[in-house]
Parts: structure tokens; sequence; C-alpha cells
């Protein structure tokens, strides 16, 4: 048996119910409160707490989103990694009701939460998650308008995703190519980690139904098409696709197609665990001219072509906690001391290809240090970066055909961007 | 919603007390409740907001019931739907007053437009007031049949409510029927997936009382079901696919074609954009294919991408999930992610639950090819990261080097940590130098050294202490100055809080006593008057024991507290792979993140009962397959599976015979599901270990078949027959068992003829079983289901270490046994087979 969930709670950064609706009447919200107070009372930091947490026969599952913990309770063996992923949907269906969710936007609007609470889950069984298709039937300005609400044609069609009847004056795609890098590298400067995840976001305003195909470089299929693929071709390591895409199409012969559902989503998400050549690269060197005086000298390189430009480059660089009087130089950008991290951040708006820029900066530090100090931790140089019209991968998409049988011409812009993801450097 | 919680908390000044306010609601919604005038709707709603946030902010508002009910007789639908909010919620406190709403709610469901329909049905079986079911059950036929899929998805839901509140309406109304009528020919996947976890729940608890329960539930899992669900399960939602993957994860398939037209058909769902649905797919990969082994190792080569990214892409929770199931995937195969095991390195901003459970997969993914890259990463952690990161992690780098065979380098490294000079890193790696010890006595020299350059007094956790302590006593001899530190600990005797410190101080002080007599002696007498006045109980007494030991016989005392040791070659592992197997069969479940098997953290109430199920299934396989007769094969067969795998694929073969083989777990199951199913509701564990008897045997179920639980029962055996003396108490492993099943010659191959009370003795294996054992013969493994058995014995010569290996075919049909006898002595051979045929020739007999 999948296991059903007894309550959703949403709770307050103290742990106190704001809200919560019970679906088997085997878990009390007082029960539950006094368990989660106590827990995040205890643990000071609720991050280090794991996120599924047994108590007196209950388990409790919980997310943070800003100031408010979702928090599903169960006295089932039921499906951990289903009801988490449950509790980040409800988080983005709040989201598509509320902008934006926190306690303040839960508090003002009691009576539709309620009635979202009802749909996503029944009897503790998921239900329906997809913000669009449950905002055909609750409606948040319904207070005052007079529509006449009926339950969605899409939960009775074969596209669970889309309904019928949508229009727009002028019919735009917009597919953003994004590719985030993770690296890791160690003291002795070896990356020892690096992949590149990438997304294939949509935006799409179609009328209608329309059918999607798209075209990527993709070597499998540009193979199988016989085509040369010399440089060209990309191999992608594991694929995931929004649920609209037809899997076994895809399967067969490489095409992906699908009946987009309307507003944003993710079409597709990749990995790439070739190695990557880390696109900036920072060196730090530290130099204790005294004991209450410290220097650190910092070089960053962009490591990719020149017609290329890195964007908002943003290097954060570990200070130890007890420093004082920044003094800083750059031949770039600007930096600035920001304690409440513990570090220095170097921010550089522009950064083409085939640059190395330099930063010197001066620390003052207590000459007298206590004896039992806390060990220090030391963090990781991070760094955060976009280059536009670029991606690692060279992932290209080759096509993107819309046909709707009303016959309109859609618009297709495709944009492509590489930023850093975990991007760590331990070079101090 | 919130009225319990308000006695929870102090009433704040910002926030209305409640009575003068809800007078004042009452008041109002007095004065709209009949009017008729344009707008009032409007103000109406604004009245009912606040009724529903008073209720939510927790001021009790019941006493507005009767007005709220009368307001409500309005078209408005935002009206009605607060209005059945209202009445959820303080129903159940207020029966008499939720009847009168029952009128409303019932006129509703028969409203024309269906959304009020769905939605004043579902506040009809969410009111949870056992006198009202009889108006329930009109509205619940009339909405399964509903024109409009939302009224039917609702009330599936309603039956399984229904269900709840009153089990036996439910039934009499013949619901479930109904719904597995709509589970087969629904054309809306949403009421299909709502059929299907009501009647799995409904099924599942009712089959504790009722047999055709138990049988619809099987039938769930039949062909036919799980076939139709595969079909359609692109239509469903991410989360009903979860719900269908987790049934045919159950299914038991009927032959090798099936298993792959299943697995071809879900190969897609692997690339799902729902990490849940990736997981349950997984699972099902994993149980289809568990009986075949090649096949099974591909499996775990295709899921190790998709669920890779899953790690690595998707919220921390997500990661915390998908690295949970990893573990016990590792635990099973561990060369899967052996070359991939940067994917676990951690990243400075994860949260620590996600860097603990990396650190776990780095440990069991550390062979001989990553070892050093591994605990490089992981020393790096030991030095930089918070620190209950930074203990795990050198914890990680121990648990290493106990499973390595070449540590020389994590030595050095674990030395190292000693000479960082931070005290949580000192006392981790006091511990694990410990550890490594035992295992390695090798390594003392090295070891030594650095640890007598240790000052005592840096050390306070007790468990670093105790360590020190040990070592200190154990090593006496090459550490100079031990005598003395020891000396030092006892003078300050009274400061030591932990008692486990002090039981180690008092044996480290007897240790060093015998190696170093005159340096320790006024020490000794010290530590013993200390422990004699300890107030804790186990200290005074083991102070007591080493006193009267000394006072007994110095050279005694010596013997107990000095023997010479082995080096400890295999830590206990603490979970048996009992277990360990039964937390794989419920894949995808809290199990999983908990490492517990569901009946340790589950109420009996809650526990979903497929369980039993899982068993009936294999034991009807098992019993079709005998009696088809396809005895010789699955003999053949299961040669294999009993003895020429490898300690590594044990594991994964586990389940496999279950489901397939004759000779296999099924006989070991017949017995424990009677047991089982006469202790109605009890689970399998828990049963089986009362049963008296041959308990052991039954209750570790599968893992029997190679021994690894047999238990030498010293079982007062009678004298053995004078010729041939067997030792009644041999010892054999089952590796060492197969190591010499492969290299031994058949010295003898036999067919006997059994007696007919023989044959009408052996319905189970374990009634031969024991009757051998009171000759002295030991079995190792045996399987099998009638008519068919088959057994693998060993037997050990009573003065010489000498073995004799038996396997012994039995078939109760032909009455015949087929014997092959194997031994280290081959000479004796002949005199063991006709001991062993005397022994078997008296089985059955009174």
């Amino acid at each position: 048996m999948a296991g059903a969930a007894s309550a959703l709670f949403l709770l307050d950064i103290k742990g106190r119910v704001l809200i919560w609706r019970d679906y088997r009447g085997d878990v009390s919200a007082v029960q539950a409160e006094r368990f989660f107070t106590k827990l995040i009372e205890k643990e000071g930091d609720p991050q280090s707490q794991d996120p599924v947490v047994y108590d007196n026969g209950v388990t409790y599952m919980f997310i943070q989103h800003n100031n408010v913990y979702l928090m599903v309770a169960s006295r089932q063996n039921c499906n951990a990694a289903s009801l988490l992923l449950f509790l980040h949907r409800v988080v983005d269906v709040f989201k598509h009701y509320f902008e934006e969710l926190e306690e303040e936007s839960l508090r003002d609007n009691f009576v539709v939460v309620y009635e979202l609470l009802d749909e996503i889950m029944d009897f503790g069984f998921p239900q329906f998650t997809e913000a669009k298709i449950l905002s055909e039937f609750i409606k948040t300005d319904a207070y005052r308008m007079e529509v006449t609400q009926r339950p969605p044609m899409a939960v009775t069609n074969a596209v669970s995703w889309r309904s019928e009847g949508i229009r727009y004056k002028k019919n735009e795609v917009f597919l953003d190519v994004v590719e985030s890098v993770n690296i890791l590298v160690n003291s002795n400067g070896q990356i020892i980690r690096s992949d590149v995840v990438g997304a294939l976001k949509m935006r799409t305003y179609l009328s209608g139904m329309p059918e999607c195909k798209l075209g990527l470089n993709d070597r499998v299929l540009l193979e199988a098409q016989g085509r040369t693929t010399k440089g060209k071709a990309i191999d992608l390591d594991d694929t995931k696709f929004h649920q609209c895409v037809r899997l076994a199409r895809f399967e067969n012969d490489r095409t992906i197609s699908f009946i987009p559902p309307d507003g944003s989503f993710d079409l597709m998400t990749y990995r790439l665990s070739t190695q990557v050549k880390p696109l900036i690269w920072v060196e730090a060197q530290v130099e204790r001219h005294s004991r209450s005086r410290i220097e650190i000298m910092v070089k960053a390189r962009s490591q990719f072509k020149e017609r290329s430009t890195a964007t908002n480059v943003e290097i954060e660089l570990p200070v130890t906690s007890d420093a004082t009087n920044p003094n800083v130089r750059t031949s770039m950008g600007s930096a600035a001391y920001a304690p409440e991290n513990d570090a220095l951040v170097w921010k550089i708006k522009s950064f083409p290809g085939n640059k190395e820029y330099m930063l010197r900066a001066e620390f003052t530090l207590p000459s007298i240090t206590a004896e039992d100090a806390a060990p220090e931790r030391k963090a990781p140089i991070r760094v955060k970066f976009e280059i536009p019209y670029f991606t690692v991968s060279g992932i290209q998409v080759r096509y993107l055909k819309i046909i709707e049988k009303s016959g309109y011409q859609a618009l297709p812009w495709v944009r492509y961007i590489t930023m850093a993801g975990e991007y760590e450097l331990r070079l101090i | 919603m919130a009225p319990p919680a308000q006695s929870q908390r102090s009433p704040s000044p910002s926030q209305p007390s409640g009575k003068s306010e809800v007078s004042d609601l009452k008041l109002q919604l007095r004065q709209l409740a009949g009017s008729r005038a344009p707008g009032v709707d409007d103000s109406k709603r604004e009245l009912f907001k606040k009724v529903i946030s008073y209720m939510t902010i927790g001021i009790d508002v019941s006493s507005l019931f009767g007005e709220i009910v009368m307001c409500s007789a309005a078209s408005d639908i935002v009206l009605k739907k607060m209005c059945y909010l209202y009445v959820g919620n303080y129903a159940k406190v207020n029966p008499d007053l939720a009847l009168l709403t029952i009128n409303f709610l019932q006129r509703d469901c028969k409203d024309e437009d269906p959304m009020i329909r769905g939605l004043a049905l579902r506040s009809l079986c969410s009111l949870r007031v056992a006198n009202l079911v009889e108006y329930l059950v009109g509205p619940l036929g009339s909405g399964l049949k509903d024109s409009n899929s939302y009224v039917r998805i609702v009330a599936v839901m309603g039956v399984l409510k229904l269900y709840h509140i009153s089990a036996s309406t439910c039934i009499d109304a013949d619901f479930p029927a109904v719904l597995k009528h709509l589970l087969l020919n629904d054309p809306d996947t949403q009421v299909v997936a709502n059929c299907l976890s009501a009647l799995q729940e409904i099924w599942s608890l009712e089959a504790t009382t009722s047999e055709e329960a138990s049988r619809e539930r099987e039938t769930l899992l039949s062909k036919p079901i799980v076939y139709y669900l595969l079909n359609r399960i692109k239509e469903f939602s991410e989360w009903a696919q979860c719900l269908v993957l987790d049934l045919v994860a159950k299914y038991v398939p009927s032959d090798s074609n099936d298993i792959f037209d299943i697995m071809n058909l879900l190969e897609d769902r692997l690339q799902h954009a729902n990490g849940a649905v990736v997981l349950a797919s997984t699972k099902v990969f994993l149980q289809l294919t568990l009986s075949m082994t090649d096949v099974h190792q591909q499996v775990y080569e295709r899921i190790k991408a998709p669920l890779l990214t899953l790690v690595s892409s998707g919220s921390p929770e997500q990661s915390y999930a998908v690295l949970s199931h990893l573990h016990l995937l590792v635990i099973r195969a561990p060369y899967i992610f052996s070359s991939d095991y940067k994917h676990f390195y951690c990243q400075y901003n994860e949260p620590s639950y996600v860097k603990k459970l990396k650190l776990e997969m780095l440990t069991a993914v550390a062979n001989e090819s990553n070892t050093y890259e591994i605990v490089t990463e992981l020393c790096e952690y030991a030095a930089n990261v918070d620190i209950p990161i930074a203990r795990e992690s050198i914890r990680a780098v121990g648990k290493i080097a106990l499973q390595q065979y070449d540590v020389n380098a994590i030595v050095d490294r674990l030395l190292q940590f000693l000479e960082m000079e931070k005290d949580y890193v000192t006392a981790e790696a006091l511990v694990l130098v410990k550890d490594l010890l035992r295992k390695y006595p090798q390594w003392s020299h090295d070891c030594i050294a650095v640890v007598g350059n240790i000052s005592c007094k840096n050390i306070q956790e007790p468990k670093a202490k105790a360590a020190l302590i040990w070592m200190l006593g154990e090593y006496s001899q090459d550490m100079h100055d031990a005598p003395y530190i020891l000396e030092g600990l006892i003078e300050n005797w009274d400061d030591e809080h932990s008692a486990e410190v002090r039981l180690h101080l008092l044996t480290a002080v007897m240790k060093c006593f015998f190696k170093r007599p005159p340096e320790t002696q006024k020490a000794l007498g010290a530590a013993l008057a200390a422990g004699l006045a300890d107030f804790h109980q186990d200290v005074h007494d083991r102070a007591l024991f080493y006193y009267r030991l000394l006072q007994y016989n110095v050279t005694v005392a010596e013997r107990v507290v000095n023997p010479p040791k082995q080096a400890v070659s295999v830590f206990a592992d603490t979970q048996s792979s009992e277990i360990k197997d039964r937390i794989f069969d419920e894949f995808n479940s809290l199990s999983v993140v908990y490492q517990k098997p569901s009946y340790m953290f589950t109420d009996k109430e809650h526990r979903g009962l497929f369980e039993f199920s899982d068993e009936l299934a294999n034991l009807s396989i098992g019993a079709e397959l005998a009696d088809t007769g396809v005895p010789g094969h699955s003999v053949e067969a299961n040669d294999k599976d009993l003895l020429l795998s490898n300690s590594n694929s044990e594991k994964e073969e586990t389940r496999g015979p279950s489901n397939y083989d004759a000779y296999s777990a099924p006989s070991y199951d017949s017995s424990l599901v009677s047991i089982a199913a006469s202790q109605t509701q009890s689970d399998l564990i828990s049963s089986s270990t009362t049963v008296p008897g041959n308990a052991p045997h039954s209750s570790f179920d599968i893992d029997d078949l190679l021994g690894l639980a047999v238990s030498v029962t010293p079982s007062p055996a009678p004298a053995p027959s004078p010729p041939l003396k067997l030792n009644p108490k041999a010892v054999l492993d089952a590796n060492a068992f197969q190591q010499k099943w492969r290299q031994l010659p058949i010295s003898l191959t036999q067919e006997y003829s059994l007696s007919p009370q023989g044959v009408g003795a052996l319905t189970t294996p374990q009634t031969l079983l024991r009757h051998m054992q009171s000759h002295s013969i030991h079995c190792i493994a045996s399987g099998g289901q009638s008519p068919n058995f088959k057994f693998f014995f060993f037997a050990q010569k009573a003065e010489e270490s000498s073995n004799f290996l038996v396997e012994c075919i039995i078939s109760t049909s032909s009455s015949k046994a087929q014997l092959k006898i194997k031994a280290d002595d081959q000479s004796a051979s002949q005199e063991f087979s006709s001991f062993f045929q005397s022994a078997l020739s008296k089985f059955g007999l009174p």
C-alpha cells in the first residue's frame, strides 16, 4: 500500500500552525505543533534537521519556504520521496496564486488556501497539483467577479496539463536553454568534480492545442539520420522530460514532440558529466605580514573565447570572521566587504573572454586571539556568473515547429545562457 | 481546524479575544439571512470570510452554526464553499448540529452544477459522524454514477471515507464492487487512480476477516488488472503513476517475456521529470528482475544515471530521499557506483542531512581503486566544514580503513588527524585507531608511537578517553609511560563522570599490572579500592570481580584479563540480512529512510497488509510449479542459487528463488503463512518469533537457504553409533561450506529408498532437519516443497576437524533419496554414508 498522508500543515517560522487540513483524522494539530516547535527549538538551526522525522508513531516530513514550513504527517509507511516532492509542488501552487508564499500571504487568503488544500489532496492521496489547472476552478478574484466556476475541462481530458479553448492574439514561444556549471576544485588546484546540468525552459503563449516538435543536435539522432556529426553533435547523459513530452516517441526516433502546457515550464533537463574546463578560474594567495595584518591577492581569469562575455560576475572570497579595516584595490569591478557572510565580494559587471583581472585586499586582524577560539570554518571561494549566447555542452536547437489546426504562425524565440551552479574552489 | 490549537496559545493583545466579535457576527448574519436586497451576497461573503479566519486563528465560532446554515441557502458557490468548510470543521464536535446540515448538503449533491455536486459530496463524506452514515449511501451511489468525472473522483474517495466511518455500511452497499467496475472502465484516469487507492486500502483491511476480500486483494495484482493499468499509465497524473508503479512492483510475472514486456513499457518512465516516478519505476525494475541475476545487474546500470541526476538536481529534500535509496542499493551492489563516487562529494552549501548521507555513500562505494581519492576528500572535510560533519567524515575514514585490505595510506591519515590538535578530531581519531588496532594488530607499533604523545588532559569525551585507556592497557609494554598515565587517571577517579571510562580504567590497569607488575601494583590497589567504593553498580561489580579473581589465583586472573587475542576479522554487522531484505522489499517508502522495516515504526492498524500477500503470492507460485512437476529442472537451476553464487550476489538472489523455484523459500513460507494466518493481523516477523521448535529456521525465512542463520542449538544429542563418531556441535559457516563443496570431488553418489513412514513424516524440511541433527548431522541449507525437497548437510568427525558434506535430494512421490557425499577424508566416506543412511532410515519411526 502506498500509504496516505494524515494531514498537511502550514506552520510559521516558530513552528506554530497557521492553517492545516486534516485528511484522515489520526494526527491532531496540537500533537504536530507540540512536536514541531520542540524540534526547531532544540535544533536551533533547522537546516541541519533531517526533513523526515519520526515521533511517537507519526512520521513528519517538512520543507521550508521563506518564513513558512510545509509539513505532512502520516501514520503509514508512505512514500517519502513522493510526499517531499509533493510539498514542493504545493509551494509552486501557492506561488502561482499569491505571487510569493509567505506567512502574510497565507494569512490574507485563508479561504483560498483551504480550497486549494482540498483539491490538491483528498483523504491523504495527492490529486491535482498543476497550478494552471487548479486556477481554472479556484479563482482568487472570484469574490468580486461573477464567474461561473466549473470543473476544468482538463480534468477530463487526456491532456491533463492543458485545457482547451486558450486564445492569444499573438502566438509566441520563448525557449531558454540554461546550463549551470557545477565545479569543485581542491586546494591543489585540481578539478575533482565537474558537471553541467542543463534545462530547456519554455514559456508558451499559444492558442488552441498546438503540436510542437523540437530538434536538437543530439548525436544519437543525427547519427541515426545518417548526417555527419563532426563536432556539432552532443551526447546527453541523462535526460528528463516534462510529462507533456511523448516519451515513447523519443525512445523510438529521438523526436521531442509534445503539446505544451500554457505558460512557463521546464520542457527538458539533462546532465553532462564530461570534464569541463573552469570557465572562470580564480587563484588566491594569502600572506600574513604580521600577527595583525593579512593580505589577499586574487587573480581571476576567464577561460573562454574572446567573443563571449561573462556578465554579473561575483567572486566571493572567504575572510576570517575577525578581520577589520579592509583596504581593497581591483583592476576591474568593485569589491565590498560583507562581514555578515565573512566574505569579500568582488563584482565585475562584464568580464570578456580570455582576460585576467586582479584584486588585492588588506585586512587588520585583532592582535589578541582567544585561546580556545572555535575552530575556523573554512569556506571555499565561490563564483557566480552568467554567459549569454553560450552553452558549455554546445547544445543547439535546430528547429522548433509549432503546428496547430487553425494554422496560425507562431514565433519561436530561442536564447542560450550558461551560468555558474555550485562553483566552488577550495583555494584559500 | 484550529480550535484545539487555541489552548496552546496565549491570547495576544492584537488578536480579538473572541466573545464580543462572535456575538457581533451572529447578529449581522441573522440580519442578512432573510434579506434579498441587492449586494447582500457580497456582505455575506465578507462575513463568512471573517468567520473562517476566526476559525483558523483558533477562535471558537461554533456558536454560529445555526446562522451559517441559514445563510448558506443561497446559490452562491463561494458562500457554499466557505459554508462547507465551516461545517466540516465543527460537525464532529456538534453531531446534533451536523444533522441540520445534512439536508442542504444532500440537496446540493443534486445541484445542476457539477462543481457544487462534487464539493457537497466531499463535505458530506468528510463529516465523520457515525450516526449520519445512512445519509451518505444514497448521494455516494449517485455520485459514483455521475456523468461528470469531478464528481466521480470525489465520490470514489467518499467511499473510502465511508469505509473508515462504518465499514459494514460500505460493504453492505456493495461499493467495493462498484469501484472495481470503475477501476477497469472509467475513462478518467484520476477516477481510476482513486479507485485503486481505495480498493487497496479497503481490501487490505477487510482481508483480515474475510476470505473473499483477501482474494479480491489478490486479483488487484492479477495480470489483467496490472496490464490494463500499465497500458494507460501515460495518461495518469504523476502521483497516480507512482501508485500504479507501486502496485506493479508487487506483481508476480508469469514468465520472463512478461518481465521484459513490462520493462520495455516502463523504460521511458525513468526519464520522467518527477523524481518520485523515477524511484517507483526503479523499484519495479529491481523487483521484477530479482530472479534474473544478469538482467538485475543491467538494471543497476540502467537506473544509475537517472538516480544520480536526481541527487544533483532538485531540492535538497529530494536528494535526501534519493540518497537514502542509493545507500540501500549500494549495500546490495557495492560496485555499481564505485566509479561515480565524485557525485557524492559534498558541496559547501548543502544542508548537513544531505552531507551525512553523502558521507555514508562515500564509505559504501570505497574500494581498492577509488579509496585514495575518497579518503583525500574526506580528510578535506575533517579540517574544513562544520563539526558534526567533520566528525562523521573522520568516522567514515575509519570505516573505510576497516573494510579495506590495504590500509597503509589510511593509517597515516588517521595518525595525522591525531596531530591536528583539535579536540573533536583527536577524539574521533582515537576511537578509530582503537578499532583499527583490533583488526590490524600489526600496525600497533606505528600507532602507539603517536598515541603515546597524546596528553590525556586534552581528551574529554568518554568514548575517546575509553579508547585511549584501552590502548594504554593493551599496549602497556610498548608505551613507556603507560603505568604512570594510568596512575594519574586513577588519582582523579572521583572526577571521572563516565562509568564507561572507569570500567575501562579498571581493566586497563589490570592488564598493565600483568605486564609491568612492579610499576603498576600501587595503581592497581588504588583502582580496586576506588572501584569497590564506586556508586555505579557495574564498576563496583567489576572491581569486586577482579579483586576476588586476584585473590583466587593470579595466573588464572592473567588468563582471564590478558588472554592471547585474535585479530577481529569482521566487525559484526548490526543489521541482519533478513531485515535488509525486508527493507529492500519496501523500497520507495519510509522504511528506506529510517533503515528499518515498516513494522518497527508503524502501528498495526496503519500497516500496509500487502506484506502478507507477498508471501501468499510466492507460495502459490511455488506450489504451482511443484504440482506441474518441473522438479528435475528446478533442482538444477537451484543448485546455483544454493551454492555457487558468490557472496556478492547472494543477496540479490534471495528473493529470486522465492518467485520461481519450487526449491526454495516457499516451503518456509508455507509454515510462516499458516502461522501468520492463524494469528490474524499480527505481523509476520513478530508471529514467527513466537513459533516454538522450528522457530530459528522458519523465522529466518529466505536467508536460511544459505544457512546464514542456522543455529547450532546444542540439543542433547544421543550417543552417535560406535564406529564413526561425529561432533554433535559441529560448526561450519555457509561460505566455508560453499567453498568446500566447490573444491572437493564427489566421493560417493548413492540412491536410497525411503521408508513409507519417512515419506509420511516429511511434510516440511524442518522435520528432517531436526531428526538429522539428533544424529549430529547438521543442515546448512534446505528448501523445497512437497513432493520434492533438497538439503545440504554437513557433519564433522568428533576428534578431528574432518568434514563430510552431503547433498540430499528427496522425492516423496517416488520415495527416493539421492545422495552426493563429499569428504575431506575420502577414506571415511563409505563409513559416513552408511551412517547417514541409517540415520535417514530411522526418520519417521516413532
